[in-house]
């Protein structure tokens, strides 16, 4: 069932897949992101981390909900711009990225689903990476029930042995990605099986960081809502968007109309990112801000991810990426304030 | 197939009247459905859009037993919300909805209901008002309290001088003014002077945040238990069904796991709203 | 050389004596190798202090901080605080007593010299390391820094992992302090505005290009305004409604005003949005660099602000942020102010 692919041979893969959008992390002024494979044999699985995680491909910083446009006076037509949802796929997604997704699919799915976020996500196949060692200095997935090589949110999981990929089909999405490939793919042998359990095994004891025994941590914030503890953490945030809007597990946006012309009146119902730590997040019209200093913000930002969505889905909102720590601008440290919670005292 | 959660459906505008006038105006709209259509239940609220503006999450403040229309009263505050003061009868908009939870009208039949609004406070709460008035028969003793800061600020005039003739209704304005014969004072001080009784009552308030907390107050001073007081909370909202995050306090989306709370359920989340 | 014992002694002297309410500083991060910015209120914490190659943060912002947080309070404590500056850092103080925003008496300036090198660019370190790990980075005795890695120390010269905005450094001690650490050296600069020049090279069309391509990976973060300490207005032209609003303000003034950006981050907004901060910032932008170090995605913003800083010294003779007596560029004029613009 598991696959061999040897690594001269995944850009074959990829010249097979000229069906789907296929995205892969590609080194562009320094910065790694997921960007459009123009190049199959450009595209190269060795990178650390990306700035911009992958849930930027099924929640994109910026979509349509519908068209406006003023037909006689007083009546409008409204054209709902759904996505085309064109089948897509991502490689090198790292695991933390793939757990991130299962929690975004808990918030836009329920009983009331987001129809824009899962034309994507259903179209959407991930192909993940497991970490040999850690993309970052700051990794701590192993902290908050995920690990270096988990298969959660993903469709296929590859790990680097070398000079080949071992390639584990875990969804009839995946099975499919893989089927395009045809015969570059062999069938994996018990010691190839056992070189990626060790791989796997091995990078579990790589990790920089922990943050440990956190299993009371909720509680405990629950109980430190007015310390003036907040205060003290949030001195140094100068309240950009980096924190949140890198965040694979963020998921706050902003709806605005975006206006193209004004007689007849059109334009576009836009969705675009948007996040806790702006001070005009949650201000009303009058004015009125339930969160007006940093304080409460970064307090909103820890306890969203560390109580409330805990007490909601019964998971950490957090997957231990590291990329808040790694791109702070002032060093704001997440794991550091969760400690200090957990140690705070009653 | 279940409809797209973000469009709207298409409505228009059936009567517009002034409640209040000049810098902190109030209009009370009634809408129509050009095609198809929700019904809801009181305490619910709809995302009203005006196109190249954006939306507005509005308490329906028109009973669910009414079929012909919405109604909604809406105070003029921002840039939506002037937008909606500009529209006319027969001005196309769109609303989506219903959202949020109910008061549990059902589970209070047998009881006496105390309704203590302050300024366009009484909206929110006026389709249980008019509901419990429809079925009288179902429910105890209605009484109102409701307050506005001048005499002219007060919304639903000729409603409340009709209303008057089917239950208690005691008004107030903040400072005395020549014309007025009633209480002059704050709706908790005007509370605290009708002492009405927390027996078998269910109390629900609503208005401006320091008015709902001083009516919690002043409704625990003379006796009301914290599960007999009920209010409708506001937040900032966008997407109005529990995803684009700004609404919440602490572990809840107003939006979605509110408006309606009791004083209860309310003093244990986060006091941050 | 600048050590660390001296900082902290002046520090902790000021803390004890309570001239100060707090101290910004540097201390050493989570990671071990780099600074952030530390506030020190107790004189028992000043032996977090350090100095190095790593603070490369403008300070000063929290100096902005500070003076939102007293505007706030009914009866603020006066007293200044202290604040590490480096010579860029500075200029920025020089900027804030111009516009008036601060009073001389709100801060206690405690500079430090670049002495022969300025600070460390982190992605020019790591790409010189290639998958090494840095764990300490120290000033070396001449242009250069000494870099501790998980297989040694090497020596790398200043030139090759200095920021960029170092090697076009016109300040490298403070031009306004309180109290001064380090060497007064004397450091020429060949090219200040090298990189403007660089780009200056091309066509229009190329740099139009140029410029797209690096402003279209924009996500609207606004880390660039928000760590820069010039960019303290209440109301920007970039938000909509972080603006000043009270209970008097009426909806029609909040109706009436201009939506001047979408949120959506595409070319036109961003392009819009950076180049109004650009020209917002002429006169006033001392190159600190920390726009350019904060952004995510790596875009060489310092260079538009640069540009407009080449043209108020060539246009207008203007050197910015060196005298807080003098008047902020744009409002003042020479009668010899070039007029070839009027037609």
């Amino acid at each position: 069932m598991d696959k061999i692919l040897a690594k001269k041979d995944f850009p074959r893969w990829l010249e097979a897949l000229g069906a789907y959008d296929v995205y892969a992390p590609q080194l562009i002024d320094d910065v790694w992101n997921y960007e459009l494979a123009a190049d199959p044999k450009a595209v190269s699985l060795d990178y650390p981390q990306t700035a911009i995680p992958a849930k930027k491909i099924v929640f994109p910083q910026r979509e349509f909900f519908f068209e406006f446009r003023e037909a006689d006076t007083d009546d409008y037509k409204l054209k709902e711009l759904l996505p085309e949802g064109k089948p897509t796929v991502i490689f090198g997604v790292r695991a933390c990225e793939g757990k991130a997704v299962t929690l975004t699919d808990l918030v836009f799915g329920g009983e009331i689903a987001d129809d824009y976020y899962w034309k994507r996500r259903n179209a959407a196949v991930l192909v993940g990476l497991a970490c040999a060692s850690p993309p970052s200095t700051n990794c701590f997935c192993l902290s908050v029930n995920g690990s270096p090589h988990s298969k959660e949110g993903l469709d296929v999981l590859m790990t680097d042995l070398g000079d080949q990929y071992y390639v584990e089909i875990l969804t009839d999405k995946g099975k499919k990605l893989v089927s395009e490939g045809g015969a570059i793919f062999h069938e994996a042998k018990p010691p190839d099986k056992k070189a990626a359990e060790k791989i796997h095994a091995d990078s579990e004891k790589k990790l920089a960081r922990e943050l440990k025994n956190i299993k009371d941590v909720p509680a405990k914030l629950k109980g430190m809502f007015a310390s003036p503890f907040w205060d003290d953490e949030s001195m140094s945030c100068i309240r950009c968007g980096i924190c949140t809007y890198l965040c694979p597990t963020c998921h706050c946006f902003d709806i605005n109309d975006e206006v193209e012309s004004q007689t007849p009146l059109a334009g576009r119902r836009v969705r675009t990112w948007d996040t806790c730590q702006f001070p005009d997040f949650t201000m009303h019209s009058s004015g009125h801000n339930p969160r007006p200093d940093k304080a409460a913000r970064l307090r909103q930002r820890i306890n969203h991810k560390f109580q409330y969505f805990v007490e909601v889905w019964q998971n950490y909102q957090c997957t231990g990426c590291g990329r808040c720590i790694t791109l702070c601008p002032v060093g704001i440290d997440i794991i550091k304030v969760v400690e200090k919670v957990r140690d705070h005292a009653s | 197939m279940r409809a797209n959660v973000y469009l709207p459906k298409l409505t228009k505008v059936i009567s517009v009247k002034e409640e209040v006038g000049g810098v902190r105006s109030i209009k009370t709209f009634r809408t129509q459905f050009l095609d198809g259509g929700f019904t809801h239940k009181c305490g619910q609220c709809a995302m009203l859009s005006i196109f190249g503006k954006g939306e507005s999450m509005i308490s329906i403040s028109s009973s669910p037993l009414v079929k012909d229309y919405l109604q909604f009263s809406i105070l003029k505050m921002g840039r939506v919300t002037s937008a909606i003061h500009d529209l006319e009868v027969g001005s196309i908009i769109g609303i989506r909805g219903p959202y949020g939870n109910a008061f549990p009208i059902e589970s209070w039949k047998g009881k006496n209901i105390l309704f203590a609004g302050g300024g366009i406070g009484l909206a929110p709460i006026w389709s249980v008002l008019q509901t419990t008035l429809l079925l009288k028969k179902d429910y105890g003793d209605l009484t109102l309290i409701y307050g506005a800061r001048t005499s002219p600020d007060i919304v639903f005039k000729e409603e409340l001088a009709d209303l008057k003739s089917k239950m208690t209704v005691h008004l107030s304005i903040d400072v005395a003014e020549p014309e007025w014969k009633e209480f002059v004072g704050f709706v908790a001080q005007n509370i605290l002077d009708k002492k009405p009784s927390p027996v078998n009552t269910i109390a629900i308030t609503c208005g401006p945040p320091i008015m709902i907390k001083t009516c919690i107050k002043a409704l625990s001073e003379i006796g009301f238990k914290d599960d007999q007081i009920y209010t409708t909370v506001e937040n900032k909202m966008k997407c109005g069904i529990g995803k684009c995050g700004r609404c919440n306090i602490g572990r809840h989306y107003v939006c979605k796991d509110g408006p309606v709370y009791s004083w209860a359920e309310l003093r244990q989340l986060p006091q941050e709203y | 050389m600048v050590k660390h014992e001296d900082v902290r002694a002046e520090a902790k002297k000021l803390l004890e004596s309570g001239k100060v309410k707090y101290i910004i500083a540097y201390e050493l991060g989570a990671d071990g190798w780099k600074a952030n910015p530390v506030f020190i209120k107790k004189p028992e914490d000043v032996d977090k202090i350090i100095w190095g190659p790593t603070c490369f943060h403008n300070l000063v912002r929290f100096v902005v901080d500070e003076k939102r947080r007293k505007v706030q309070q009914k009866n603020p404590d006066t007293r200044p605080v202290g604040v590490m500056v480096k010579g860029c850092d500075s200029r920025a103080i020089v900027i804030l007593l111009q516009e008036k925003f601060i009073e001389r008496k709100d801060v206690h300036i405690i500079g430090v010299s670049c002495e022969k090198t300025g600070v460390i660019d982190e992605r020019k370190l790591a790409n010189k390391l290639k998958g090494r790990k840095a764990k300490n980075v120290e000033f070396g005795p001449d242009e250069n820094f000494v870099v501790t890695t998980e297989e040694g120390t090497v020596d790398l010269p200043a030139s090759e992992i200095m920021a960029d905005r170092c090697l076009e450094c016109i300040a490298h001690v403070p031009v306004i302090t309180d109290v001064l650490f380090g060497e007064k050296t004397k450091r020429t600069v060949p090219h200040p505005f090298g990189s403007v020049e660089k780009i200056e090279t091309l066509s229009s069309e190329d740099r139009w290009k140029f410029w797209s391509e690096q402003l279209e990976k924009c996500v609207r973060c606004y880390a660039c305004r928000s760590v820069c300490p010039m960019c303290y207005c209440d109301e920007c032209v970039a938000d909509t409604i972080t603006f000043a609003v009270s209970p008097d303000t009426t909806a029609e003034e909040k109706a009436q005003k201009i939506k001047w950006l979408d949120k959506s981050p595409v070319i036109s907004e961003n392009i819009f949005y950076h180049m109004v901060r650009a020209i917002h910032l002429a006169g006033r932008c001392i190159d600190c660099g920390e726009c350019e170090r904060a952004c995510p995605v790596n875009i060489p913003l310092r260079m538009l602000n640069k540009k407009l800083e080449k043209e108020a010294k060539l246009l207008f003779g203007y050197d910015v942020g060196f005298d807080p007596e003098k008047p902020a560029l744009i409002s003042c004029f020479r009668d010899e102010d070039p007029e070839d613009f009027i037609r």
